[in-house]
């Protein structure tokens, strides 16, 4: 495994404050007409795959539009009401929450241990690395749709087979709905943990080692190291790595949609799953559009919380 | 100093500890692996019997069923043209904004600076109705240029890992190139790019794992059997293999295969990418 560099996480927050500064020395550096050039291909791909269907996405969800009638009617908040009143689109944003939430402290608290002992020396430890990450790799639908088949209600089903074995009947995995959430949340945590140790461990790798040679001559124990040195250097990764969950989250779709296609009933119906069943396959524009709205808010929302969390942090830690 | 020799047997012990204790649970993790992967050496019945044993009788012939009946051949050359094509124009048009960006200072460029940041926050989710919607109107729904055009959305996401790497760049090198007489377009392909080329290997990799393994986008604009991609291909495998898991199993080994070959060579550039893409993101 090679080590990576790094990079502070307030870059980003930098970024934009650097922007407005000149620097005069730059200027000559190009003619005039060259930054606009190669900003054109960028500023096409924005101006058609953001703004405008953004600005649509917003009018719409305005709007009783069924993407074929040319009466289109301003209905105010209709299609907002709508949804915290429709069952099926409250589960599922329901879900979705709870999803993001369990996922993100599931793996969190479970990366972290796995990555220390990932960055110790042990036998087979490549080997483990790799296969721990290597489960996070492949396609969440792929993945999905094998534990659905693990998950068989059947005898045959490789779990109940499993059970049978120490002489449990078989269980309806999928088809309870709390024990189908349940389920999905877990596969969620099995591919992700892996992946985020790897993050985790990118950061580890990167805490000076003098912190815990010293340490170590003022008697310091493995206990104490983990708590005082270990966590306080990763904060920052805590920071990053469950922002990625909470958005990745909150955005999820294709692991419940593969494993149960958000049954039984709504149990484990996703946020975009219903955006993309009522906007377009249900053709009710409004309702998906509004939805898509809320959605995006509150994704705005989290990255906001982000970057003042990744502020404060950075001046703490820094 | 005295201790050093005990200590360093309890750590022995220790280090086999930790192997013995990571090596059974790496074990418990990789059941669904080694499940797929022994499933398709097994008739259906075998399987049923017995989900985690070894076949009763090895059998290839899930194989052959899968490459007759199924166009898993197909479905790979439209994922391969999607990813190579939709990955190679993202981090052109990513590359190319982010030199623009470094060539000049100016209100212009910080404009666009926080123009792209804010296009960065918007999830596809947010516009998915009225992208197919448009898809529809040019005519590009159930195509691979059409699914393509969609993925130059990431882009955006390329630049933002381009563009921090290239502010590093000593920038008296392409003022010594520009006094020499070369364009700005020279300096970007012959200066720039090769001087940019771990980031620029660290986001194609990412970028293609991303690319390749998406469902949803497939999932909304493929609807023809001939166009489909490897993951849409095994989503449909479900359906096309009902009572037959072995061949299902099969479908989903040979769209595995390609995803393991890559991490086995790219591993690092992942873990790269998910570092730098975790700063930006």
């Amino acid at each position: 495994m090679t080590k990576v560099d790094v990079p502070p996480s307030t870059d980003a927050v930098q970024a934009v404050a650097r922007t407005g500064a000149r620097r005069p020395g730059r200027r000559a550096a190009g003619r005039n007409w060259a930054p606009t050039a190669f900003l054109l291909p960028i500023a096409a791909v924005f101006v058609v795959l953001y703004a405008v269907p953004l600005a649509e996405t917003i009018y719409y969800s305005f709007t009783d539009f069924n993407g074929f009638s040319t009466d289109v009617n301003l209905v105010g908040l209709a299609n907002y009401r709508t949804i915290f009143t429709d069952p099926s689109l409250l589960t599922g944003l329901g879900f979705t929450l709870a999803f993001a939430l369990a996922t993100t402290l599931l793996i969190t608290m479970l990366a972290i241990p796995l990555a220390v002992v990932l960055n110790k020396k042990f036998f087979g430890r490549s080997l483990v690395r790799s296969i721990f990450f290597f489960v996070g790799v492949p396609s969440q639908v792929i993945l999905g749709l094998v534990w659905q088949y693990i998950f068989s209600p059947l005898n045959s089903g490789a779990l109940n087979s499993v059970l049978a074995k120490f002489g449990m009947d078989p269980v309806s995995w999928l088809a309870d709905p709390q024990i189908a959430r349940g389920c999905v949340v877990f596969v969620a945590v099995w591919a992700g943990v892996g992946w985020h140790a790897m993050l985790y461990l990118a950061y580890l790798q990167a805490i000076p080692a003098d912190l815990y040679e010293q340490s170590q001559v003022d008697g310091a124990s493995g206990r104490q190291q983990f708590f005082h040195i270990t966590l306080p250097q990763l904060v920052p990764a805590v920071v990053v790595s469950s922002f990625l969950l909470i958005t990745g989250g909150l955005r999820v779709y294709e692991l419940p949609f593969a494993m149960t296609k958000g049954g039984p009933g709504y149990a484990t119906n996703t946020i975009t799953q219903s955006i993309i069943l009522r906007g377009l396959a249900q053709s009710d524009y409004g309702v998906g559009s509004a939805l898509a709205v809320l959605f995006t808010v509150a994704c705005l929302a989290v990255i906001l919380v982000q970057l003042r969390l990744a502020g404060i942090v950075s001046k703490r830690f820094a | 100093m005295i201790r050093t020799h005990p200590g360093r047997r309890a750590d022995g012990r220790r280090t086999a500890l930790h192997s013995v204790v990571m090596i059974s649970i790496t074990a418990v993790i990789a059941v669904p692996l080694y499940y797929i992967v022994i499933s398709t050496f097994k008739t259906p019945i075998d399987m049923a019997k017995s989900p985690l044993g070894l076949p009763g009788s090895w059998t290839f012939d899930n194989y052959v069923n899968v490459f007759r009946t199924s166009p898993v051949v197909r479905s790979f050359i439209n994922t391969l043209i999607v990813t190579v094509v939709g990955v190679a124009f993202q981090v052109l048009i990513g590359s190319m904004a982010a030199y623009g960006m470094i060539l000049r200072k100016g209100r212009l460029t910080a404009a666009v600076g926080t123009v792209l940041m804010v296009a960065f926050c918007i999830p596809m989710q947010s516009t998915l109705i009225p992208l197919y919607r448009m898809e529809a109107s040019l005519n590009l729904v159930n195509t691979l240029q059409g699914l393509i055009l969609i993925y130059l959305g990431s882009a955006i996401f390329c630049y933002f890992l381009i563009v921090g790497y290239m502010r590093k760049l000593p920038m008296s090198l392409l003022e010594a190139a520009r006094i020499d007489g070369a364009g700005p377009f020279r300096i970007y392909w012959q200066i720039v790019l090769p001087l940019i080329r771990p980031i620029l290997t660290t986001v194609v990799v990412f970028q293609t794992l991303s690319t390749w393994n998406d469902f949803m986008w497939p999932n909304v604009l493929l609807s023809s059997t001939e166009n489909r991609t490897i993951v849409l291909q095994v989503y449909n495998a479900v359906g096309q293999f009902s009572t037959d898991w072995p061949s299902f199993m099969t479908v989903t080994v040979i769209a595995l295969v390609p995803v393991f070959v890559f991490f086995m060579f790219c591993q690092k550039w992942i873990v790269s990418g998910l570092v730098a893409g975790s700063v930006k993101q």
